[in-house]
Order: C-alpha cells, then structure tokens, then sequence
C-alpha cells in the first residue's frame, strides 16, 4: 500500500535526522493514528481574494486538514492539521530583519515535505532571514496540538502540546508542552514541559515543569496514545466539532458583527456573544463566550462560560475556562487556564499569561492588572513564584530565580517584545479596524470559500490523495 | 625544547606513594597528608599518590583537589548545574545559584567528612586515560600541547602498557625557563 510505504519512508527520515540522540519515532507513533483515520476524512482548502491560490499537492495524504494561502505539500501526511498561510510575506515587500531590508521577488511559500503532522498549526511565515521567501518544513514529525509557528524545521520530532515559535528549528526533539522562542535551535534536545524565550544578548527565561505535576495535564510515552487532561478535555467537544465538519454550510447560532469573522469551522453556542473587530478561527469552540470588541480565539482554542474584554488574545489552543479577562489581556499559545465552575477566576487588565501556561484553580482567584504569569499555578502560593508584575519586570536587570523559573537579561526588553508582539497580533487580526482602516484577519477572513479534495477510495492508492495543483 | 624528552624531566614512579585499588577515601587523605608533611620538610616533592591494582599496575592517580571533590561529590540530577549552561545562562549565573545553594545546606563540616570516609579512592582517582597519558619518547613541545589543551597539571608518562613516570606542570615551567635564559643569555639575579 502507498500509504504505508509513505508512512514508513518518513518515519525513517525523521529517524536519520534525530540519530544522534539514537531516537526511534517508529514506537511513538505507530498506531496513534489508525489506518481508517487517515482514509476516512476530506482535505479542504480556502479560496479568498486577499491570499495568493497557489497550492501543490504530490503523494501525500492531506486527511481533515486545511490549506490557507501558498502551500505545496510533497510527500507527506497531514492529519487534521491547519496550514494556514493567511501571514506569509508578500511579493513585492520588503521583509525588514535586524538592519537588513530584504526585498521579496516572490510571495513566500510553505512547503512540507516527508513529514507527519497530527492536529498540528502551521502558521505566520519564516523568521529566517536566510530563507525570506520559503517557509519548509522538512523531515518533521509533530503530535496533537502541536504548533509550528513561523518556525522553518528540518528533522525534528514535536510531542504533543509542543509550540516551536519563531524560531529555526534543525535535528532537534522538543518534549510534550514545551515552548521555544530561541531564533535557532539545532541538534538539541527538550524535556517536557520546558518553556524557554531567549534574545541573545538581551534576555533568557526558562521555566521548567515539574514532571510528575505535569503528568496530570500531558503524558507521552512510547507505545501509547497521548493522555492526561488535556485529551480529555478536547475529546469532551469531540462531538461539538463533528457536527460542525459534518454539516454544510454550517450556521453560526448568534448575531455575527460585520466587523468580525467567524469561521464556519468553528463551534460556537447559542449563549455566545460576539462584539465588533472579533476573529474567531476554525477549530475554535466558544460555549457561553462573551469577545469583547477586537477579542480572538484562534485555532484549536476553547473559550467556555467566560467573558473575554476588548483586546484580549486567545493564541492558538489556548483554553480558557470560567474566567473573565480583563481588557488587553494575552493568553499565550497552549495555555490552560480554568477557574472554578462557581469560584471563578479573574484575571487583570493588561496581564501577559506565558505561553504554555498552566492557571487551574478551583478556589476564588484573582490575578492583579499588569503581571506576567508563567508555569504551572494550582493555588494562590503558587502565584508567589510564578508571577512577577510588570513594572518590576522592566526593572529586571542581571538574574533572577523564582521557584523553577530562570531569567537573565534585561526584563525591559522582554516586556517591550512582549508588548510588540501583542499589538501586531491585535493589528493582523483586525481588532482596530475602525470602519476603513486597519483591516487584519477579522475582515479578511468572511469571505472564503471551501473546496474539498478527496483521496483514492480503495486499491493500492487508498488514502493518498492524486497530484493536484491549484492555482487561480 | 625539542632537546628535552619526557623522561629526562618526569619524576619515576617509585618516588611516589602507592595506595592499592579498594583503598578508601580515608587512607587517601592520611596518605596525602603524609606526602603534604614530607613536601614541606624534606626534598620529597610529590603531592600526589597513584594508585595500584591486584597486580601492582598503576591505574590512576589522586591529588588533594581529587580527595576534596569526595567531599562535594555535586549531584548529577541537579538541573542547575547540568544544564543552565546548556540553556545560554552565564556562568557566573549558574555559579552564583551553585553557591546560594550550598549557603543554604546546613551540614557540618565533620557530618560532610563522615559521609566521604567510606568512599573508594577508584571511585575519585583520575584514571589512566589517552587524555591523561604520554608517550615517554615525546618531546617537551607535545607534553605542553598536551597539558595545556586537557587543562592538566601532570601526565602520566607511559611506556608500552606500564606507567614509568609522572610529568608535572611544573617540571616543565622549569624546564620552559631554562630554554629562555639560555636562548637570551639571561638569569636571574642572585
């Protein structure tokens, strides 16, 4: 079977890149997904008038997964991933890196080639100055929920919850519920758990998660399945989600701003209320959510009984559960963050919550405006070692432990890339669209329209999909 | 320099004291503290003891920095000391958490002792490795190569399978400054 021997071919790739570690993907991923799994699910793809159509599919198997943008995918297979080329650079413009003023000939392209992706995003473009105009991702395996976000990658291997972000990634494993934010990582290898954000020169955090806490929430291991809290808590909307990706032409139940985008691939109540300049993206579930104006929810999170205020930002699955936000507040890629179902938990305007945070309190809990929040918090003593607010952030200089966190640097910088980040992701998503101006993914993404592909039936090509190019 | 061999400036094994494999961290420490006595008194000039197997064949050797380290054995599941370097932390970071930690620990210096009593001195030596080791037909301009790359104080001088001798630092400063005065006509002034 092709499929098969595609399996196998890409199993064996990723395992020569990662042999220094003497690391065998075989057993951590055989079976994972089943053979019926992969055949039994549509690809789809987005055509809008703002994006370039421009899409190459050769000997892959693209199951459930979804294709925004300029895309070629060889060799490969997706399942139910998001390859969302909504941010990539533009023909024509200049790509500004450090004090070197790139100009692009061609609109950059993300290219996967002999790789597995399961439940993973890929999403913003290249940080690589030495590859403005492609963004590939080679050789790669990434589990559930994974992100590969503006992250070019060679030989690496991503365990579930993992987050590569901004960051140019070679031979290298990176642990379930890990974050990276480093410019360049090679040949190197992360325990779960392990949020690290580093500018050379400039700053260094690290945080490491208590492994047997973490186990509560993610635990990978060779020959099994994934499993912990964080399944389960996806797998208890599973049939939210089934419905929606089985019903064409899905409604959204509540009152939809034209300001705002909702996508069709999203779950969304009855009891959910959106304001003006909201993005909610596909694979998004808002039960009882209330977005404040310029609020969003992007891939794979879940906003439940919770009220987001203006400017808040839900990055890619993150999950947020009987809270209400302050305004401007940042809920980093992945984090989890649950109050108590009648003891909710608030948490103050202009709070930056770490990536890969893990907030789940059941008492009454309040987070003061202005702090930055990382790690694992299961009680207010917790906060002591796993918060620290901002203005005495900026002040931060030389080095810093706190409980499991390490900083060393300048806390100033930190804040201000904190800050810059915020504000370019409130800019391209449309949260300050005034009417004219100022249009991001909340305006630009009503429109789309989907087309599906479909792979061989049955035979010797059952599950892989036919060569096809797509272009306007 | 290239006049010099290994073995015209190596002091010979039998000037050394020998403990024998399974010998623990207790005999080290009196035997040193012996060679520290003779080192001070007499012409006996070594401050280190080498130690021997069930067959009498040197293999390794022990100085006070070894026999302290039983004392601070370090921990090798301690995170900051193994990988916030690997992280792009400073050393002086790592350094600065390594000290906090040990003002922190509140054993006596005879409870820290009591616990190292019993360790073997195989256990702590340095081992008779390639990196540890010279050939005894090699000129001085390789040992200094040797002594400054692998950051060592002394090399076991090898000859075949047996170690003959130990070269020490400071055999060959002085052998360093012996070529200088000669090469510039100079000495020191008595």
């Amino acid at each position: 079977m092709k499929l098969d021997q595609l399996y196998k071919r890409i199993i064996q790739r990723v395992n020569i890149n990662l042999r220094e570690f003497s690391f065998n993907a075989k057993p951590f991923v055989d079976g994972v997904v089943s053979y019926d799994q992969l055949t039994q699910f549509y690809g789809f793809y987005g055509i809008t008038s703002h994006h370039p159509l421009d899409f190459e599919f050769s000997h892959s198997n693209l199951s459930g997964s979804y294709f925004l943008g300029k895309c070629s995918v060889i060799n490969s297979i997706l399942y139910k991933s998001d390859i969302r080329g909504d941010e990539l650079k533009e023909k024509g413009t200049v790509y500004q890196y450090g004090n070197f003023s790139i100009p692009l000939d061609n609109y950059e392209g993300m290219r996967i080639e002999n790789s597995f992706l399961i439940k993973t995003l890929v999403h913003n473009y290249s940080h690589d100055p030495e590859m403005p105009e492609k963004f590939p991702i080679y050789n790669t395996i990434a589990m559930h929920y994974a992100n590969i976000h503006g992250a070019p990658m060679d030989g690496s291997f991503l365990e579930p919850f993992a987050t590569v972000d901004l960051t140019t990634t070679n031979d290298c494993i990176v642990g379930s519920y890990s974050y990276v934010q480093v410019g360049e990582l090679n040949h190197f290898r992360l325990a779960p758990g392990t949020v690290w954000v580093r500018s050379k020169g400039n700053f260094n955090f690290l945080y490491k998660y208590p492994a047997q806490q973490l186990k509560k929430y993610i635990e990978f291991t060779a020959g099994e399945a994934p499993k912990g809290l964080l399944i389960d808590f996806i797998r208890n909307y599973k049939d939210d989600f089934q419905r929606v990706f089985e019903t064409v032409g899905n409604t959204i139940p509540v009152p939809v701003p034209e300001t705002s985008s909702v996508d069709r691939f999203a779950a969304v109540d009855s009891e959910t209320t959106i304001q003006d300049n909201v993005l909610v993206a596909q694979r998004a579930l808002l039960q009882n959510a209330w977005m404040g104006k310029g609020a969003n929810a992007q891939e794979n999170c879940f906003i439940i009984n919770s009220r987001l205020s203006a400017n808040d930002i839900t990055a890619h699955g993150a999950k947020i559960i009987n809270c209400d936000l302050g305004e401007t507040v940042f809920v980093g890629f992945n984090s989890f963050i649950r109050g108590g179902t009648d003891k909710r938990l608030s948490i103050g305007a202009g709070c930056i919550i770490m990536p890969h945070t893990i907030l789940d309190v059941e008492t009454s809990f309040e987070i003061p405006p202005a702090q930055l929040v990382w790690g694992l918090i299961t009680c207010a003593e917790d906060l002591k070692t796993n918060s620290i607010p901002l203005e005495k952030l900026k002040e931060t200089k030389g080095n810093v432990r706190l409980g499991e966190m390490y900083f060393e640097g300048d806390g100033e910088i930190l804040l201000t890339a904190f800050h810059e980040r915020i504000l370019h992701i409130l800019e391209a998503n449309g949260a300050f669209f005034d009417g004219n101006d100022n249009k991001g993914h909340a305006q630009q993404n009503q429109n789309i329209s989907y087309n599906t592909i479909q792979p061989y039936p049955s035979g010797d090509h059952e599950g892989m999909y036919p060569a096809i190019i797509i272009k306007p | 320099m290239e006049n010099y061999s290994v073995t015209d400036i190596m002091a010979p094994v039998s000037e050394y004291t020998h403990l024998p494999v399974g010998s623990t961290v207790f005999d080290a420490v009196l035997a040193l503290e012996h060679t520290q006595e003779e080192y001070n008194c007499t012409q006996y000039k070594h401050r280190a003891v080498l130690i021997v197997n069930n067959e009498n064949k040197i293999v390794g050797k022990l100085n006070h920095a070894d026999a302290l380290c039983a004392l601070d054995p370090g921990d090798e599941e301690d995170f900051e000391t193994n990988d916030l370097l690997r992280f792009g932390f400073s050393g002086e970071f790592v350094r600065k958490l390594h000290h906090k930690r040990k003002r922190s620990e509140t054993l006596s210096l005879e409870r820290i002792c009591e616990s190292a009593l019993s360790l073997k001195v195989e256990n702590l030596m340095r081992a008779a490795t390639d990196s540890e080791c010279i050939d005894h037909d090699a000129n001085l301009s390789m040992a200094i190569h040797q002594l400054a790359e692998e950051k060592l104080y002394s090399l076991l001088v090898t000859k075949g399978d047996d170690i003959i001798g130990i070269l020490r630092m400071t055999d060959v400063f002085s052998a360093v400054y012996h070529t200088m005065v000669e090469f510039t006509g100079t000495g020191r002034e008595s």
